[in-house]
């Protein structure tokens, strides 16, 4: 429409600090989106690489049930590699076999001490073309071996230590004669290289299994399934048991040892904060671009109703306001990109220790700059539209009234409507049990509830809380502090519009910094108590318990507990799970009075007085279970559950709930001495050593080596450097929130900047009439600030309960996502930004607005036009 | 055939328990190129009766007819479209858009009649110069004194060469001065145009530019002055009002 269009045009043209301050909000709004989606991508690739490196990509193992018995038919991998969502599927065999030249010394080694393995050699088979591709393979020199060629790749070191070099024969005992593969590449020492301590070396597939006389056959297949997957461990979880069904018998689908719950938790959490962020983003830059519109419509209401009388219909006001957030839309939109794509740079910077590769953004999807777009566009004109309808009904009869109408009043349909969103999201979180597919998006809606919900009821808020704050106002600004804050009340929609954008800022700022807190302090803690210890020994065959003691000589030991993992079997019946399923049980052998010595258990929640629990293990047949065996199983704290011992089924009182991130989980926490009066078993896995802090961990773990690597042939662990990496990790990851925070910051700040300017250019008619019956600038600066000071109470105040609440409800979300046990946990400083914010950040906002009003001219003010 | 036609007009206004009768059973009628002027005390109902007339507002009961046809019973589009094209308003606060310049202003219901202004600059100059701001045409607003935007306000009122023009107090902001010149400009616009013209006023000056008076008194038509040769002597109108104890 002509006129429509022209009018729109001018408008915007013609009330230029409006235009902009609207403009500024669609640009916030898209810029936001834009750099959060672009730097989740660009960090969560990074975290995956740092991650992929660590623990390779295979996310999922396929091992035969009974390793000896019936070893995996090479067939399956056909099979594995067709399951959709499979992406890679690489064939693992592995043979253990001697050197020839130490075939004579094994003998000796092994009666000597009883317990050492060292000699022994992993040749695994691979296949050299797929398995770069699910694991790293460092190559220090030479290259992969061939295809079904008789060479290997061995660890530098165990080349340096065997005298051997590239171009020459490795010769290795196998079935019937011993084997000569030629040495083709060198491997540094991390990742595979580590495997049995270094004693280990790749050959194609088809060369292990004709030496060991085992063609057809596998040992493991290891998959690589889509990022999709990955990404979402309780997706994860469903997937792999749908794996299980569809291979069929005899084979078990397992995590990777390396690759536990911790890695994907971590990544989905962190890639939840990520969109959880952007959501509000988006809530927030929907909420700006609202307000504005709004404040343009209650103050055009005299100019529309003129335009009515003279004969604009209904349809054409509202094409006008629509028309001048197309306009806008589209501009901010475009500024939003270029600002997005700088903010992403600058975010990206900012976490540049991440990883050697984040410093520089990947390419920009399309798919992100179009949704982007999208949502630039789509939210103006959305946001835009509830302003428009005002518009529309606005009669020509407003143009007639001396005095234009203020956005006074507010329909109490608002913030009933307030009411039911928040019931809705309550339902949403704590009523309604979602299917898997359904609940990302359920948990985002219910978000989006509450948010909407709370911003609705401010109004209702509103005249309670003036109460409060108007003594405050007055006490610090005067007299014109009570006109100012008898001003908040007078006009409840634009108070509840400042109100809510300061209350939407807060809320992100705590909700995203408690969550991030939250997860970081529960990792922390196992990190702190589960990972007891600070120095693992272990060895490849049991070591004997008495070893304990002599460790304990060595100065700076201060504590040592031994642990044992064995395989269980749960009697059939017992566990309400499929009787056909094939789930692996362990069974880890701990002694709860050292244990406690030298780390601890985290309980999960609710589990009561952990003295008693550790009690209650003591006395025997009891055992702890990790959370998600809980969760699995439906097991309970005070359950028992039967497992099959060398003594018959023998039901074990499950003392309780422990949370327990790196294992597979499917864990059992029992005492030693079950472990040798009903599974017939002993010796140690792995002794964990705490080291008297006025030692150093280096110091005594040379101080062992020294006197027992040789003996014992074992090998050490500082589990310093490990937790040193995983803290670093999670610090350097969580970073982005801080930074994200602040961004928070910022657009809280600008909401309000944007609200009190808006509140002052609507009512500098009222203005000019109160400088005009003697009020003096001074005054009036006061009474603006005063006005602040009580909106930034009241969006404090109502932020922070808000915050906090969505925080909780992020934290169930999480849970319900990721199944995953996190709890609330209350972190100060978001609340003290909050408080800085509401009380100073706000008062620095309405400087500017004060003395706009302060400086009106009062003849310009009271004009009619 | 009167032009413009109120019947049974009433308007009751409710506010909670107390209701308000603004309009009692008020009938009445403009002959084609009548310039009548209605007068009462404040509170008397002449606002409510200009606005039905121009169907910027609902009646309780009763009806307007415009050319015969009962405007009331339009949609509101219907409505919207009657105004713009058959009725022009001049508001006592000029109301006039900040952002045009005065001949945008005066060519508003053009634009929003969804015709290009270009066509009809030659009308709106026209007018501009008929009410006296020739020069002032690319003024905005607020560059121009409160009589000349009520100038502008004029001229945009018959840009559409509207059956009628509807006036409240269109000169209750000016100085005597200004206002003799902006009704002086009505009564010869409305000869010259042709055009209809019913206005509001306090002023017993203001109404003796009028063919006709009509007054009104809680919400009815309590007298009429009528003078054929256009102008009634300001002493027999204040003559009325004290009889009336307007
Ligand atoms: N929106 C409204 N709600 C309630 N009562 C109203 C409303 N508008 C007008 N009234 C009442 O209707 C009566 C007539 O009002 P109206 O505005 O028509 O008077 P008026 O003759 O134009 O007075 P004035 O000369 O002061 O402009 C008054 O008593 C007024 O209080
Ligand atoms: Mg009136």
């Amino acid at each position: 429409m002509f006129a429509v269009a022209f009018l729109a045009r001018r408008n915007l043209s013609a009330h230029r600090g409006r235009t902009l301050l609207t403009l500024l909000g669609i640009v916030l709004g898209v810029a936001v989106v834009l750099a959060t989606q672009v730097t989740n991508q660009t960090t969560l690739d990074s975290l995956y690489e740092v991650f992929d490196r660590a623990t390779g990509q295979a996310s999922l193992l396929i091992v035969p049930v009974n390793k000896e018995r019936q070893p995996l038919n090479q067939e399956l991998l056909a099979k594995a590699a067709r399951v959709k969502g499979v992406e890679i599927a690489a064939p693992i065999l592995q043979a253990r076999t001697l050197p020839a030249s130490e075939a004579g010394s094994w003998q000796i080694a092994f009666s000597m001490t009883g317990v050492a393995a060292g000699n022994f050699f992993d040749l695994t088979g691979i296949d050299p073309e797929l398995d770069p591709q699910v694991r790293v393979y460092p190559l220090t020199s030479g290259r992969m071996p061939r295809p079904a060629k008789y060479e290997v790749i061995v660890p530098a070191s165990y080349a340096d230590k065997k005298n051997l070099r590239i171009g020459d024969k490795l010769e290795l005992l196998a079935k019937d004669q011993p084997a000569r593969l030629e040495i083709v590449g060198l491997l540094a020492d991390e990742g595979v290289a580590m495997i049995n301590d270094g004693a280990v070396g790749f050959a194609p597939l088809q060369v292990v299994q004709d030496l060991f006389d085992r063609a057809g056959e596998l040992d493991e297949i290891s998959l690589k399934v889509s990022r999709q997957l990955t990404e979402n461990p309780a997706m994860l979880e469903a997937y792999k048991q749908q794996l299980a069904t569809r291979l069929g018998e005899g084979v078990r689908i397992v995590y990777p040892a390396a690759r536990g719950q911790l890695v994907g938790q971590m990544l989905a959490t962190y890639q939840l904060g990520l969109t959880f962020f952007s959501i509000i983003a988006i809530f927030v830059g929907a909420f700006l671009i609202y307000n504005a519109f709004s404040m343009t419509v209650v103050e055009r209401t005299r100019e529309i109703g003129m335009l009515r009388a003279i004969g604009l219909s209904r349809r054409q006001v509202m094409q006008m306001v629509l028309a001048e957030a197309g306009l806008l839309s589209l501009a901010g939109s475009a500024l939003g990109l270029g600002a997005g794509y700088w903010l992403a740079q600058v975010l990206v910077r900012m976490l540049v220790n991440l990883t050697p590769n984040s410093g520089n953004i990947h390419d920009v999807p399309p798919a992100i700059i179009l949704q982007s777009l999208a949502i630039g566009i789509g939210v103006t004109l959305v946001a835009a539209l509830i302003p428009a309808m005002q518009a529309a009904r606005i009669t020509p009869l407003e143009a007639l009234r001396a005095r234009s109408r203020s956005l006074g009043r507010l329909s109490p349909l608002y913030w009933i409507a307030g009411l039911v969103l928040l019931f809705i999201g309550w339902l949403i979180t704590y009523r309604i049990v979602w299917p898997m597919e359904v609940i990302y998006f359920a948990g985002y809606a219910s978000l989006v509830c509450y948010f909407l919900g709370a911003t609705l009821t401010v109004s209702l808020a509103v005249n309670l809380l003036e109460g409060f704050t108007r003594p405050l106002s007055r006490r610090i600004y005067g007299n014109e502090g009570a006109i100012g804050s008898a001003n908040i009340r007078r006009a409840l929609g634009r108070t509840t519009l400042t109100v809510a954008s300061l209350m939407v800022a807060l809320t992100m700022i705590i909700s995203i910094q408690s969550l991030a807190f939250s997860f970081k302090s529960d990792v922390q803690d196992w990190i702190d108590n589960s990972l007891g210890g600070d120095l693992y020994v272990r060895a490849a065959l049991p070591m004997r318990e008495s070893f304990a003691k002599q460790l304990l000589s060595v100065p700076g030991v201060s504590a040592i507990t031994p642990i044992r993992v064995i395989d269980v079997q749960v009697a059939q019946g017992s566990l309400a799970a499929d009787p056909e399923s094939n789930d692996q049980f362990f069974f880890q052998a701990i002694d709860p009075a050292s244990f406690l010595q030298v780390g601890n258990m985290k309980f999960a929640a609710n589990q009561g007085d952990p003295a008693q629990n550790w009690k209650r293990l003591t006395q025997g047949q009891a055992v702890f279970v990790s959370s998600s065996v809980a969760d699995r199983y439906n097991l309970r704290q005070g359950d028992t559950v039967t497992l099959l011992t060398r003594r018959g089924e023998k039901p074990f009182y499950i003392a309780a709930e422990v949370v327990d991130f790196t294992g597979q989980s499917q864990m059992f926490y029992g005492a030693y001495a079950d472990l040798r009066n009903l599974f017939n078993a002993q010796g140690v896995d792995r002794f964990a050593i705490a080291i008297d802090p006025t030692f150093s961990v280096e110091g005594v773990m040379q101080e062992i080596k020294d006197r027992f690597q040789k003996s014992h042939n074992i090998s050490l662990q500082s589990t310093v450097a490990f937790r040193n990496s995983i803290l670093d990790l999670m610090n350097q990851s969580f970073r982005l929130f801080d930074v994200l925070g602040l961004i928070g910051v910022i657009i809280g700040g600008l909401g309000v900047i944007n609200t009190l300017t808006m509140n002052i250019i609507e009512r500098q008619r009222e203005i000019g009439g109160l400088r005009s019956l003697g009020m003096t600038r001074r005054q009036v600066l006061k009474m603006v600030l005063a006005e602040a000071l009580g909106l930034g109470l009241m969006g404090g105040l109502y932020g922070i309960l808000v915050g906090t609440m969505i925080a909780n409800v992020a934290i169930i979300g999480t849970n319900m996502m990721i199944g995953y046990d996190l709890v609330y946990r209350f972190t100060s400083s978001p609340y003290l930004i909050s408080v800085l914010i509401a009380l100073g950040a706000v008062q620095l906002a309405a400087i500017s607005p004060a003395r706009r009003a302060a400086r009106l001219n009062i003849v310009d003010a009271i004009k009619h036009e | 055939m009167p032009v413009l036609a109120a019947q049974s007009l009433t308007k009751t206004y409710r506010m909670g328990e107390v209701s308000v009768t603004a309009l009692d059973d008020v009938d009445f009628a403009v002959e084609r190129g009548e310039f009548v002027a209605i007068m009462g005390p404040s509170g008397s109902g002449k606002s409510t009766l200009l606005h039905l007339l121009g169907g910027l507002d609902f009646p309780t009961s009763g009806e307007v007819f415009l050319n015969d046809l009962p405007i009331f019973k339009l949609s509101d589009d219907e409505l919207t479209e009657l105004r713009r094209r058959k009725v022009g308003f001049i508001f006592q606060f000029y109301n006039l858009l900040p952002t045009l310049n005065a001949a945008e202003n005066v060519g508003l219901p053009v634009l929003i009649d969804g015709q290009p202004l270009r066509r009809e600059r030659a009308r709106i100059d026209d007018l501009l110069t008929l009410v006296g701001l020739g020069d002032r045409v690319d003024h905005k607003p607020d560059q121009l004194s409160g009589g000349q935007q009520q100038r502008v306000a004029i001229a945009r009122a018959f840009v559409n060469q509207p059956e009628i023009v509807l006036a409240d107090e269109p000169t209750g902001n000016l100085d005597s001065r200004s206002s003799t010149a902006i009704l002086e400009l009505l009564r010869s616009t409305c000869r010259e145009l042709g055009a209809t013209i019913v206005m509001v006023t306090h002023d017993p000056r203001a109404a003796s530019f009028a063919d006709r008076v009509v007054f009104l008194k809680d919400g009815r038509i309590v007298h009429t002055l009528t003078n054929g040769a256009g102008g009634i002597p300001v002493a027999e109108i204040v003559d009325v009002m004290t009889r009336l104890e307007l």
